[in-house]
């Protein structure tokens, strides 16, 4: 008993500790939000900020680019994960539930491009959005996640193959076709899993930056991250906002972890890895 | 007899003509069903591997069309003493983060994996870096390590030491890009490694207590051995994607204002993606870029084929 109170003492402080680490930097980035210029650029820093400047984040707003910089994040955002949706659940239902030809092959090159690093596919990506007028667009960003990407059908079949055979065979037998069977039946049960990919989808997409950075060259259709960036020149002397701006374009996704954390863990850990 | 199945099922028993006609309605809505990806197979993977393979034996600059070089990227590549800084660069950041981050996440799985209070509340506290993007990272790690109004300096000067230039200084780079990264990812590492623990049953601790086993020892014996399944996978995993690494470094030291400075002071931190990117995308060489994109997936492709090779040696499975 001695030794089991001594080792949760023990779990406490490490965790503790650590959970430390990992917040403060973001409550001292947060204290430098609310800042005026000339306190955060103050040697040595004050932790606290005094006066706390609320207005930096509406100055944000004023400049306009972040107003866009968001609408852009949202579009691709919104229209990566619908896409991932659809087209990762519908071809996991082929491969969990139909019987076509070459579909055993066609998994297994599923599974085994999985393991082709995105490096490679980059340039010849590159060039083909070039052959379709699509660079400089929202276009590339989303478009990409319609073609059922492997992660998303891996997730998506192991929880089909749960699904009892009975229920496809009595809805065969009411005359539903496979779509029909996958859209009205197979779907509406795969909830969690749903909102595992769309999690996981809102969170790569939101974050991208190697993408946006190859694809755009336009500021007005930047997306958050890179978008921010590149306000910098235009804040000199007022980085604060940026400090602003960047925790802003966290909240989103801030939000949807903590409405949906159950999910992303799940996720973590179907990911292939376990 | 058939008549009477009929009547009971309301179906018609499966004669092999109807199965057969069952089986090709089957096919043609799974072939339907399946189109998605076999568009993205064949031409954002098969077709584009060739692409990439035939422009990296060209010189290509996007605005003509690609010209046969035969090996003269690769040659070229060889021989450039920026090439092996980056190849340098890339296996330094990898060597010392893989190992730092997998033992940590360990560390720390196995520290949430008793019944403590609060875990929701620790385990958010973890995950809020991995959330982040790395541009919110960027400005929460320059409130610690702005070598003008920085956190760290204060502190450095409070103790009598001198301030530091951090990530502008050629020789603190990597190092501090590597722990700004172990911060960053841990929370989702040790997310896996407590899946892992949760399957190693709770007899064998038992066990081991009885025989007087420390908390040490326990760790050592059972914990390490009994989930390396998942270290194995962590650390192939963790090796592939930081060689791969690209956005934390064109974010953490200036690529995103201006492409060609990617890399940071005396290109100390240019990797191969970021050695890649400028190549490919600020000077347009597309075909140079392929060779190296080339050589970086042949690398990886060793790495997984010996890790999966090493795995028989020391990864015990139940």
């Amino acid at each position: 008993m001695k030794l089991n109170r001594f080792r949760k003492g023990v779990g406490y402080a490490v965790i503790i500790f650590s959970s430390l680490i990992m917040i403060l930097p973001f409550l001292t980035t947060l204290f430098n939000s609310l800042k005026t210029y000339a306190q955060y650029t103050a040697f040595p820093p004050k932790w606290f900020p005094s006066p706390i400047q609320w207005s930096n984040y509406s100055e944000v707003w004023k400049l306009g680019a972040f107003e866009q910089y968001t609408i852009n994040s949202v579009i691709v955002t919104v229209l990566s994960v619908c896409g991932a949706l659809i087209s990762c659940s519908m071809v996991a239902f082929a491969f969990a539930r139909l019987r076509f030809p070459f579909k055993n092959t066609l998994f297994m090159i599923v599974l085994g491009t999985m393991m082709i690093p995105p490096v490679v596919l980059i340039i010849p990506q590159f060039v083909i959005f070039k052959s379709l007028y699509m660079l400089d667009t929202l276009t590339p960003l989303w478009i990409i996640e319609w073609l059922a990407q492997p992660f998303g059908i891996f997730l998506m079949r192991q929880a089909f193959l749960m699904i009892p055979k009975d229920y496809e065979e009595s809805a065969k037998l009411d005359g539903c076709n496979p779509f029909q069977i996958y859209w009205k039946i197979f779907l509406p049960m795969c909830k969690p899993t749903f909102a595992t990919l769309a999690v996981f989808t809102f969170m790569t997409k939101w974050n991208e930056i190697l993408s946006p950075a190859i694809f755009l060259t336009s500021k007005e259709n930047f997306t958050l991250p890179i978008g921010i960036l590149s306000m910098a020149g235009q804040w000199s002397g007022n980085e604060q906002y940026m400090v602003a701006a960047a925790l802003m374009s966290l909240i989103p996704i801030l939000l949807v972890f903590l409405f949906a954390e159950k999910y992303f863990v799940q996720g973590t850990n179907s990911s292939g890895i376990k | 007899m058939e008549e009477t199945e009929k009547v009971r099922t309301g179906v018609q028993p499966l004669t092999p003509r109807i199965r057969r006609r069952r089986l090709n309605s089957d096919s043609k809505w799974g072939l339907l069903m399946v189109t998605p990806y076999i568009i993205h197979f064949i031409v954002f993977v098969l077709g584009s591997l060739l692409a990439s393979l035939y422009f990296s034996f060209s010189h290509y600059d996007i605005l003509n069309a690609p010209q046969w070089a035969g090996l003269a990227n690769y040659k070229k590549l060889f021989q450039e003493p920026v090439f092996w800084k980056a190849m340098w660069n890339t296996v330094y950041f990898t060597i010392l983060f893989v190992p730092l981050q997998t033992v940590l996440a360990l560390i720390l799985a196995t520290a949430l994996n008793q019944r403590l209070r609060g875990l929701k509340f620790f385990r958010l506290a973890h995950f809020v870096p991995v959330i982040s993007s790395w541009t919110v990272i960027l400005y929460v790690s320059d409130a610690i390590f702005n070598p003008r109004f920085g956190m760290a300096n204060s502190f450095l000067l409070k103790i009598g030491l001198e301030p530091q230039k951090w990530l502008q200084d050629e020789r603190l780079v990597i190092p501090l890009l590597v722990m700004i990264a172990v911060w960053k990812g841990i929370g989702y590492i040790m997310v896996i490694f407590l899946a892992g623990l949760q399957n190693v049953p709770s007899d064998v601790y038992e066990a081991a207590e009885i025989d007087g086993a420390g908390v040490f020892r326990k760790f050592m014996h059972i914990t390490v051995p009994l989930i390396s399944g998942t270290t194995f996978l962590v650390l192939i995993l963790s090796t592939i994607s930081t060689f791969q690494a690209f956005e934390q470094i064109y974010v953490m030291t200036g690529g995103a204002l201006d492409a060609s400075s990617a890399g940071g002071p005396n290109k100390s931190s240019l990797v191969l993606m970021i050695y890649l990117y400028q190549e490919g995308f600020t000077f347009l060489r597309m075909g140079y870029a392929s060779a190296i994109a080339w050589v970086l997936f042949v690398i990886l492709f060793i790495l997984t084929a010996l890790q999966v090779t090493l795995q028989k040696k020391w990864v015990h499975y139940e």
